[in-house]
């Protein structure tokens, strides 16, 4: 049976972001805006082992704010969370691309992650993503984001 | 006596939710430390009284592997207890880290709950607000 990438990505994902952050990401509709947010952060980390690639995670600074206020337990206008929005992101996508290996590889191999790394990110980049056929779009309310999960050579593996 | 306990993790946010959740499990805890790699933990644990160590695997300037191997050099600091908290689920790696003396291995994300089991039994407490 092939392994769908996307799919793969869709459920973990989800699965994380609700149990570690309380965030409910939806599909969009399909007539939902495909317009670059104003301001947009992105965050990425690579993994190597008998797999290798990348996964990339970009977002509003509102879902920051809101990863990082419901794991923290405080108000998302606390500093706190204004703090801690970037650091928030890193570690989900951190605990995102655990789980997603484990889904891929199984429970045996040793897989070496670099440590995530975040930064603004360009309408040109969001775009850029946008058109990857390794990209998902998810919303949390009406806010978006877009997720990429590059895998070099996988034995079985599909797109849609 | 309360635990005094060194929290090891790159992310502010994941050493603020542990230090939270161990409040929140009513542990009798004195102290926590917190440093954000293994080399800065090896300094702290120079320094200061520590009863049980929790840290990430993947850290930039230190590791948690390296970190427990040298913990394990010095006959000082060998016995005390230490938990990872990662977000790798490979059972080869669990096995490898079990043989360098780990006590437990949570992965993230974790709940109150499975942290609050895991304290207790390596410290042999049951604190009188741990519902039964």
């Amino acid at each position: 049976m092939k392994t769908n990438l996307n799919d793969v990505l869709h459920r973990v994902f989800c699965e994380v972001a609700e149990r570690m952050a309380f965030l409910f990401c939806e599909s969009p509709e399909a007539d939902a805006s495909c317009e670059p947010p104003p301001e947009i952060i992105g965050a990425f980390m690579t993994f190597a082992g008998p797999l290798r690639g990348e996964l990339r995670i970009a977002t509003v600074p509102e879902v920051c704010r809101e990863v990082a206020s419901n794991v923290l337990g405080v108000e998302p206008d606390d500093e706190a969370a204004e703090r801690a929005s970037a650091d928030a992101l890193k570690e989900l996508l951190n605990v995102t691309c655990g789980r997603i290996l484990t889904e891929l590889a199984g429970e045996k191999p040793v897989f070496d992650l670099s440590v995530p790394e975040v930064s603004e990110m360009s309408e040109d980049e969001w775009t850029r993503l946008g058109e990857s056929a390794s990209t998902i779009l998810l919303m949390v309310d009406e806010y978006p984001i877009r997720l990429t999960l590059s895998v070099d050579e996988m034995e079985g593996a599909q797109r849609d | 006596m309360g635990l005094n306990i060194l929290i090891v993790d790159d992310s502010d946010t994941v050493r603020a939710v542990i230090a939270k959740t161990l409040t929140m499990c009513g542990l009798p805890i004195n102290e926590v430390y917190q440093a954000p790699n293994g080399k800065v933990a090896l300094e702290i644990l120079a320094e200061k009284w520590v009863d049980l160590v929790f840290s990430d695997i993947n850290m930039p300037v230190m590791g948690g592997v390296e970190m427990i191997e040298k913990m394990h050099e010095n006959d000082l600091l060998t016995s005390i207890p230490v938990i990872v908290v990662s977000t790798e689920g490979s059972a080869t790696r669990m096995e490898q880290l079990k043989s360098k003396g780990i006590r437990a291995y949570l992965r993230k994300p974790f709940t109150p709950e499975l942290v609050r089991g895991v304290v207790n039994d390596i410290v042999g407490l049951r604190h009188e607000n741990q519902p039964e």
